[in-house]
């Protein structure tokens, strides 16, 4: 019993160390970039995000400054891509964070919602937020190169969230007016 | 002398709560809560008579009246809840869904213990009973309270200080009925003044916060139809897959 609290609690530790740090960096970096996303998917200076994406963590790039086989030059390209690639990620947590929190502002006042779609959507984000703070980590201890094993897992999670939010159509066409009053 | 001075401030401190709640018209919005200020103001007086000319029954009358404080004091939690959520149906299902699996899990929990425990439990003395019924009411404070937070539900500054207060004053109870019924030899010395001074701090925050009727910040009607639910769902739908494709972006790259 004793074991199994401190797991949990343990648990709940590093997911909240993961989401305020996640956090205080998110502040801190848009303090000092002072950027303002304007279109919040849109186009980031020029770039579609995709592209922008693969350009940031571009293995192409490292090997051209591998090819210069000067090693001061590594290491400063590797101290400026991880810094991009941590302005990258928190700025996507903090949309994450803003499309959550636009969706319960305006969820709170519906009278038809539906707790187990929100319930997932709640853990979907939680998901969501503990991957960027895992990204963040990784990013910072390992550089902008070694996350290829979280590739699988954001793929699956970007499936789970399909899945779960196409439910909702479904149970709210078969709901009958009745059935929600009495909910 | 002191202890004698704390409770005639403590009554006045009451008194005066409940005739600015009259005189700036709160108890219309609050009734339960007034009730509640009410009933505990008068139980204090029916408890100090009977001490004074009636000590041998002074046991009962106190856990009769202390049972009754507890029900009408469950019944703020409600009022809270329904005040606070009036205008936020959507917010207010979920809290009665995560209320229901929060009394839910409490009542497994105190089903599941072995038989002669539950006996053990319910002739336990009736401290404990009393500690466990405020932890019950401190968990239902903390759902809801949680739920405030998430959905950003604005209180006002009445609302705000009868649940600030009413935590307060349930969790200094828990706190010093645990020291009681564990520690009684080390809490002794404060015990004579400990639960009315923290009970003063309580009814100041209610004097400060409910000297005059506030209102409450009305949300923005954003949502009315049910079509608007589904909709923004999708739209929610949407701007996730694009964020964790993005993300997934990255790290593919």
């Amino acid at each position: 019993m004793t074991l199994y609290l401190a797991l949990v609690a343990a648990a709940a530790f590093v997911i909240s160390v993961l989401l305020l740090r996640a956090g205080d960096e998110e502040s801190e970096d848009r303090a000092v970039s002072g950027t303002h996303s304007g279109n919040r998917f849109g186009p980031v200076n020029g770039l579609q995000p995709a592209e922008l994406a693969s350009r940031i963590f571009s293995q192409k790039d490292r090997e051209f400054i591998l090819l210069m086989r000067s090693s001061r030059l590594q290491r400063l390209y590797l101290e400026e891509r991880r810094k991009v690639a941590l302005h990258w990620v928190r700025r996507i947590s903090r949309e994450v964070s803003q499309i959550m929190r636009n969706h319960r502002l305006r969820s709170r006042q519906s009278s038809n919602l539906n707790v187990t779609v929100e319930m997932k959507l709640f853990f979907l984000y939680l998901e969501l937020r503990f991957l960027c703070g895992m990204l963040l980590l990784l990013i910072q201890l390992f550089g902008p190169h070694a996350l290829l094993n979280l590739a699988a897992r954001t793929g699956e999670l970007y499936q789970q969230i399909g899945r779960a939010l196409s439910e909702v159509g479904a149970v709210n066409r078969t709901a009958s007016p009745g059935n929600i009053a009495a909910s | 002398m002191l202890t004698m001075a704390i409770w005639c401030v403590g009554t006045l401190a009451e008194v005066l709560v409940l005739v600015r709640g009259f005189q700036a018209k709160l108890f219309r919005r609050f009734p339960i809560f007034y009730a509640y200020l009410l009933f505990v103001n008068l139980d204090e007086f029916a408890r100090f008579f009977v001490y004074r000319w009636h000590t041998s029954y002074y046991f009962q009358v106190y856990w009769v009246t202390q049972f009754f404080s507890l029900a009408i004091g469950s019944a703020i939690i409600l009022e809270i809840y329904q005040v606070a959520l009036r205008s936020y149906p959507g917010a207010a299902k979920m809290a009665r869904y995560l209320l229901l699996v929060v009394f839910g899990a409490i009542l497994i929990k105190a089903l599941t213990v072995p038989s002669e425990s539950v006996i053990t439990w319910v002739a336990a003395t009736s401290l404990v009973l009393e500690r466990n019924l405020r932890i019950v009411q401190a968990l239902a404070i903390l759902t809801l309270v949680s739920l405030f937070f998430w959905y950003a539900i604005p209180f006002g500054r009445n609302l705000k200080g009868i649940l600030g207060g009413y935590s307060l004053f349930i969790g200094i109870s828990i706190i010093q009925i645990t020291l009681l019924y564990h520690s009684w030899d080390l809490i002794k010395p404060f015990w004579t003044y400990a639960p009315s001074l923290s009970y003063l701090l309580v009814l100041g925050i209610w004097a400060r916060t409910l000297w005059s009727s506030q209102p409450v910040p009305e949300a923005r009607a954003d949502i009315r139809l049910e079509s608007d639910y589904e909709l923004l769902v999708a739209s929610t739908r949407d701007q996730f897959r694009r964020a964790v494709a993005r993300l997934g972006w990255g790290v593919r790259a």
